[in-house]
């Protein structure tokens, strides 16, 4: 029962920190490794807000919010789009960025982690496991965000015009889509969601400078796992590698929470390239 | 093989130079030029893979890993000679090679860039938990035998390595083999056209680079004679061996080497100004802003340069 509910809750929150990558790699069909860097300036923006100028929780979370959005807009404008098409290139330069992102932020804030106090304090039980408010509302605000996404993408004019772009770009094109608007969007809303499922992350374990490998290879793996262009597919797989940890760290020992995970993004990707959900590709 | 008098003439000057430095610099410098040495050999081998066939690893501190782990473990635990230790840790080290190889192949691009990082995540973790008895776990080993004293000895020793892995590379990638693996970065549909078998290519392309990877692991920690998971497994060294050859011009063996102590001697010569990790940042944007205006490296702004001297005269 316990893992059932840790499982769920920490499942939740992976959702949250994927959803970004997985939009920028449908839509923009490019790896944006910097995508953990969203993550790491969410969670220190978050804390400098709130908890060094005192300021509301909801106020630091929004604004966090922002700058992973802006932060979004500009890696597009100033790194994707010079070097577009040049998938390699974009890959090389995000990662070298994330680099730098973290640099700076040793720079600002020294190398050694803080502790982010948790955004909605107190503790339950719920049969047996004992459950932090703050998880469970980085579980419901993962869910809320999911499903509000869902519906845009699937209702909205927007949100279909993203879905065409992810199809058939040129297609796109044709029918009067700008694509570089709506990758320009994509960005943006993609840094948007990194950023606030940064502020959840660090919550949930702690701000350190080197914070934003660990959700960046959790990305990674739920995207590949779950193929291109698939919420659903997300949040399966989200469930998939949340479960595997939890039952990992359970069952055999806490060491080997992330192995299972790497075997996976390998067996996977050799045996089934285009994911368990995905469109047929490459 | 398309050789002409003057390659063999910078050659020598290169080897004269890089074998006078001892002379002149004093032994602070040294060490830092020893660093520059292995950062070479592993950017020469990120490079007759990535940079020739196209397949970017992201995964080669798994290969360097291996080479350094079965060397360390080999020599301190079994109490095997350096002579002997050496080999089989390059052997080891190819057959993780192959190991990287079989994906390739099926996928390529950046799934296959995503897999050989997963591969070197899976290395890491699986380091501190599988017989920590012979790997040190997450600590790591220290105390491993070296083979050289003094900074002056080191540095004849990884500048040998270097050097000979340098020179037998860019003999190698001026064969017609050098060729068809360039042609595999570009065409690989056109190359299995020619009636050339590219997984054979790729297979030679991956054993090569494990090889020297292999190497430059190996003789890295007999010269470190320590090693802990978190120093080598880690997306900041991954980074560092990119940029290295990425910025000295990716796919030309003397590039890397450029880019390893351009990047090597910029590291050291932010250090009295910001100490700690800072450093990074100011060196990612130069590499940032270097690799956006000339993804060609180094090399590249040099024959420009070069050419227009030419012509001025």
């Amino acid at each position: 029962m316990q893992i059932i509910i840790q499982g769920l809750l920490l499942s939740g929150l992976y959702a949250l920190i994927a959803m970004g990558f997985t939009l920028i790699f449908s839509v923009g069909r490019v790896l944006n490794l910097a995508y953990g860097a969203y993550l790491l300036i969410g969670g220190y923006v978050y804390f400098t807000v709130s908890q060094t100028l005192g300021v509301p929780k909801v106020i630091g979370l929004l604004t966090a919010t922002l700058v992973g959005c802006l932060l979004g807009l500009l890696k597009y404008r100033l790194l994707v789009k010079p070097l577009k098409g040049n998938h390699v290139a974009i890959e090389i330069s995000t990662l070298i960025l994330a680099v730098v992102l973290q640099a700076a932020i040793v720079f600002l804030y020294g190398d050694s982690s803080k502790i982010l106090l948790p955004i909605v304090s107190g503790v339950t039980q719920v049969s047996g496991a004992s459950v932090t408010y703050n998880l469970l509302a980085a579980t419901v605000a993962s869910w809320a965000i999911l499903i509000a996404l869902y519906v845009f993408v699937q209702k909205t004019h927007v949100g279909r015009a993203m879905q065409a772009v992810s199809m058939d770009t040129r297609g796109a094109a044709i029918s009067g889509i700008d694509p570089d608007k709506i990758n320009l969007f994509t960005w943006g809303l993609s840094g948007a969601l990194g950023a606030t499922a940064g502020v959840f992350f660090a919550s949930y374990t702690q701000l350190s400078p080197s914070m934003w490998v660990a959700p960046l290879i959790i990305s990674v793996a739920v995207v590949i796992v779950g193929g291109i262009g698939s919420i659903i597919g997300t949040l399966v797989v989200a469930h998939i590698v949340g479960f595997m940890e939890v039952l990992a760290v359970a069952v055999i020992a806490p060491e080997l929470r992330g192995v299972f995970t790497m075997l996976l993004i390998i067996i996977v990707l050799v045996i089934r390239p285009q994911g368990l959900f995905g469109r047929e590709e490459l | 093989m398309n050789l002409r008098w003057y390659h063999f003439a910078l050659w020598l000057v290169f080897i004269g130079v890089m074998y006078a430095i001892p002379e002149f610099v004093s032994k602070g410098t040294l060490r830092t030029l020893i660093f520059a040495n292995f950062l070479a050999i592993f950017a020469i081998s990120w490079d007759v893979l990535s940079g020739r066939t196209g397949y970017v690893s992201f995964g080669h501190p798994f290969l360097i890993g291996i080479g350094a782990y079965t060397s360390a473990i080999l020599t301190k635990r079994f109490d095997v000679p350096i002579e002997f230790a050496v080999p089989a840790a390059v052997m080891m080290t190819m057959i993780g090679g192959i190991i990287v190889f079989l994906p390739a192949l099926r996928i390529k691009g950046s799934y296959f860039a995503l897999v050989t990082l997963a591969f070197m995540e899976l290395m890491y973790q699986l380091v501190q938990v599988i017989r920590p008895d012979l790997t040190g776990g997450t600590r790591g080993m220290s105390g491993i035998q070296t083979l050289t004293r003094g900074a002056v000895n080191g540095y004849y020793l990884s500048v040998s390595l270097m050097l000979a892995i340098a020179l037998s590379m860019w003999l190698l990638m001026r064969t017609q083999l050098g060729t068809a693996l360039s042609a595999v970065g570009m065409n690989e549909e056109s190359v299995r056209g020619s009636g050339l078998s590219t997984t054979r290519l790729k297979l030679f392309a991956f054993l090569t680079s494990a090889f020297v990877a292999g190497l430059g692991g190996a003789f890295y920690v007999h010269y470190l004679g320590s090693i802990a998971p978190r120093a080598l497994f880690d997306i900041n060294f991954l980074f560092t061996i990119i940029v290295a050859a990425l910025i000295g011009g990716a796919s030309t063996i003397i590039g890397p080497v450029l880019g390893a102590f351009f990047l090597t001697f910029l590291l050291e010569f932010l250090r009295p100004y910001l100490p700690g990790a800072e450093r990074y940042f100011i060196y990612g944007a130069i590499a940032l802003l270097l690799y956006m205006y000339e993804p060609k490296g180094l090399i590249a702004l040099i024959q420009r340069g070069w050419n227009r001297l030419r012509g001025g005269v």
